[in-house]
């Protein structure tokens, strides 16, 4: 913040204008990822996409980790109101997958088409405690963080990591136990919608982790942006709440 | 000029200009294409290429670089970026950071658009991607897939950013009745771009998990669905239009009010009734591109009902727009010229748009040049006008000087007559039974001589599009010193210098109770 009010306090002579690298770096580690896929899959260059992905590894992270070292605590607490946007969108991107899903079952001529093993039941009901647990505790940190009681909740929010862990640990093992009878995402359609759903509701849980790895190292250091963690907080709801609707969708219906 | 400030730069104006050089490139690019087509039309059989498949890239190029690369990011990020921190008093907007990589990936994706003219077996998908074909063809449809993720990635980090920008960073006193029409058609973009770019972010992934992950989405001999693709594709594509339509529409308005020396005539129905009109009614039409793909009958009604419905606030907008020119003192700038001109070819755009509303006709006019020709008219040249008209409109605000209007003029009018010979001569063949993205039209050799026609419109167009280009980059270099305000208006963005230095002003500017951006003291 402050290279921004030194650049408001002589505004009116010669001009100093922010910069920042962080958004170039990641978008350069995009563009290497992008060109990754095409290499390995339309000109089945292995090597080539293995080097091109592995160039867009320490871009992609080291630009999260820049940023996030650079901007942390800067904001003007806006975030909360943009996340509100962006979870809007996130919440289309999964409609459409229903969308999709509730059109193709509806329309099929019998269900559920054949090569579908049985799913289990009480498995993803564990699953749904351990996410909806994952919620609350990171109700009670943002509690504590609002108390001004810093060790319980870095306590409470390692709890919250444990749990978004174990809920992927759990997806990981339902998911290869289903591949190993034989039940995978080119079996059938219902395969290729169980196995895109649940991945993108698992890819959110990643992401969620990863905001929360983001905040945790200058949190167990002290700096604690109520902002931040605010804002954490409530992509974290959206994504237990909408693992309602992909268990009750994908595996109860 | 210190070149790091610019390449990595945070600040709304430089992020802005980024947007526009990217766009102007893309719209260079796009437009080559055009011309490759239309001289490869001049006549029966291969004129500059032998191989259809060339023609097909040039056409995939032509339409995915010209809305994704060229129109999009010219309104919602050039316009958007330079104009709405300065018009509501901002000094920068929520997210510079996140504005910053906006335009990274907007670079990016424009990088992976123009990958197709370098790469083996470039993608020739059109710009619709359509499954089967998608998932057949040799073409790299990753390459696809990559750009609209990547672009629309970008999309909606910058709805995001203005969305909040908006609702929390306006001046004091800058209350939303009396936000510029471009802001609130801004925030009715943004809001559109929201919701429906993820959906089609989602559409253009399944093709390639179909293709190349082995998933069954869109292959019915496993249970998928081809049509959902067009559904799922339209339900963007259409309110895509209205993603164009509402910044191009907002930068008439203020140019018109300028101009006009006149207030926006019946503000609130423009703002409520005619841009919130459109984003309520934005997701609820798109199965008209559909018509004649096949669904049951009560569906082809109801869609028909609504997209006549929506030219309501649409009529709305335009009433407000040639409501303030009444009585007004009206100069012809360039500006005002070019913004004119969009109210003709919108009108004829509009009107000609109403037959393809009508589930009957369009199944004789679907698939033919008439299409071409009518979305030409109404979004094609309309928006890119606009977008000319817009950054003839702040040039001098952006660099502090002035363009040539003599130029500025000749070249209007060049553009002018060249897009109604090209388009007009579509929509006439379209009626008579011209298919569309023929590559030869040997079993149509009557309309040979109005191919030939529509080449010679083309160049002419080209031309009158040459001459602006060069115009800025001239004014930009040695124009006269412009000042702060050379258009007289009342709006905030005139308030500060020319070009405004980061942080925008000394002080943030603060508006009174009696101040809106229309306050030209007539009623």
């Amino acid at each position: 913040m402050s290279e921004h009010d030194a650049a408001h306090a002589h505004h009116a002579g010669h001009a100093h204008w922010d910069t920042s690298i962080w958004p170039a770096i990641i978008s350069v580690g995009i563009l290497a990822w992008s060109l990754a896929f095409s290499l390995h899959f339309v000109y089945h260059q292995s090597f080539m996409a293995l080097i091109a992905f592995g160039i867009g590894i320490p871009l992609i992270f080291g630009g999260v980790a820049g940023w996030t070292g650079e901007a942390m605590g800067t904001g003007e607490g806006l975030a909360y109101g943009a996340m509100g946007w962006f979870i809007l969108a996130e919440a289309m991107i999964f409609m459409s997958f229903f969308a999709y899903y509730w059109y193709m079952r509806l329309s099929a001529p019998s269900w559920p088409p054949a090569g579908t093993p049985p799913l289990p039941v009480v498995y993803p009901i564990v699953m749904t405690i351990v996410l909806v647990s994952s919620s609350i505790t990171i109700h009670m940190a943002e509690e504590h963080m609002h108390d001004g009681n810093r060790s319980a909740f870095t306590r409470w929010l390692l709890l919250t990591m444990a749990l978004g862990l174990t809920f992927l640990g759990m997806s990981i093992y339902e998911w290869s136990h289903l591949i190993h009878e034989g039940f995978t995402i080119a079996t059938n359609s219902f395969g290729t919608v169980f196995y895109s759903i649940t991945g993108l509701h698992g890819s959110h849980v990643i992401v969620g982790l990863g905001i929360f790895t983001a905040g945790l190292f200058p949190a167990l250091k002290g700096k604690i942006s109520s902002s931040f963690w605010r804002t954490a907080s409530l992509y974290w709801h959206f994504v237990d709440i909408i693992w309602f609707f992909v268990v009750s969708q994908v595996y109860f219906w | 000029m210190n070149l790091k400030e610019w390449i990595f730069t945070t600040d709304h104006k430089r992020v802005g200009v980024l947007y526009l050089i990217g766009s102007i490139a893309a719209f260079i690019v796009a437009g080559v294409m055009a011309l490759l087509m239309r001289i490869e039309l001049s006549s029966i059989g291969p004129t500059i290429t032998n191989n259809p498949s060339s023609y097909n890239v040039w056409l995939y190029a032509h339409g995915a670089v010209m809305i994704l690369g060229f129109q999009i990011p010219a309104l919602t990020g050039f316009f958007a970026n330079f104009c709405i921190p300065l018009m509501i008093g901002a000094k920068d907007v929520a997210f510079p950071r996140v504005n910053a990589l906006s335009v990274w990936l907007f670079y990016v994706g424009v990088i992976l658009a123009l990958l197709t003219f370098f790469i083996p077996d470039p993608p020739d998908v059109m710009w619709t991607g359509y499954p089967p074909y998608s998932t057949i063809t040799t073409g790299n449809t990753a390459l696809y897939t990559f750009t609209v993720l990547v672009l629309g990635f970008a999309s909606i980090l910058g709805g995001v950013n203005f969305l909040t920008t908006i609702a929390y960073m306006r001046a004091p006193g800058l209350t939303w009745n009396k936000l510029n029409i471009f802001v609130w058609c801004v925030v009715g973009a943004f809001i559109l771009q929201l919701i429906f770019v993820p959906v089609l972010g989602t559409a253009v992934t399944l093709i390639s998990m179909d293709k190349y992950l082995g998933t069954h989405f869109f292959d019915p001999t496993q249970g998928g669905d081809v049509l959902t693709y067009q559904n799922l594709f339209w339900f963007y594509s259409h309110p895509a239009v209205y993603v164009i339509f509402l910044p191009f529409f907002g930068v008439l308005f203020e140019i018109v009010a300028t101009f006009a020396k006149n207030k926006v005539f019946n503000y609130k129905a423009a703002v409520y009734g005619g841009i919130f009109g459109i984003v309520l009614l934005a997701g609820e039409v798109w199965v008209h591109h559909l018509y004649v793909s096949g669904m049951v009958d009560w569906i082809r009604v109801g869609q028909m009902v609504t997209t006549l419905l929506i030219s309501v606030p649409v009529g709305l907008m335009l009433i407000s727009l040639v409501g303030t020119l009444y009585k007004g003192s009206i100069t012809f700038e360039t500006p005002m010229l070019y913004a004119l001109g969009v109210l003709f070819l919108f009108l004829i755009g509009g009107l000609t748009g109403i037959p393809l509303a009508v589930t009957s006709l369009t199944v004789h006019l679907a698939r033919s040049y008439y299409v071409v020709g009518h979305f030409h008219y109404v979004m094609a040249v309309a928006g890119t006008f606009s977008i000319f008209a817009g950054v003839y409109y702040w040039f001098p605000k952006m660099t502090g000087k002035m363009y040539n209007e003599f130029w500025g003029k000749l070249g209007f009018w060049v553009t002018f007559v060249g897009t109604n010979i090209v388009f007009w001569t579509m929509m006439d063949i379209g009626v008579k039974g011209m298919p569309r993205r023929y590559y030869d039209y040997s079993q149509f050799p009557q309309f040979e001589g109005a191919h030939q026609l529509m080449t010679i419109g083309a160049v002419i167009l080209g031309i009158g599009f040459a001459i602006a280009l060069l115009n800025w980059i001239i004014g930009a270099i040695k124009g006269r010193p412009a000042g702060n305000n050379p258009w007289g208006s009342m709006s905030l963005e005139w308030t500060t210098v020319s070009p405004p230095p980061h942080g925008n002003w000394p002080t943030p500017p603060a508006v009174g109770a009696e101040w809106t951006p229309y306050a030209y003291g007539k009623s």
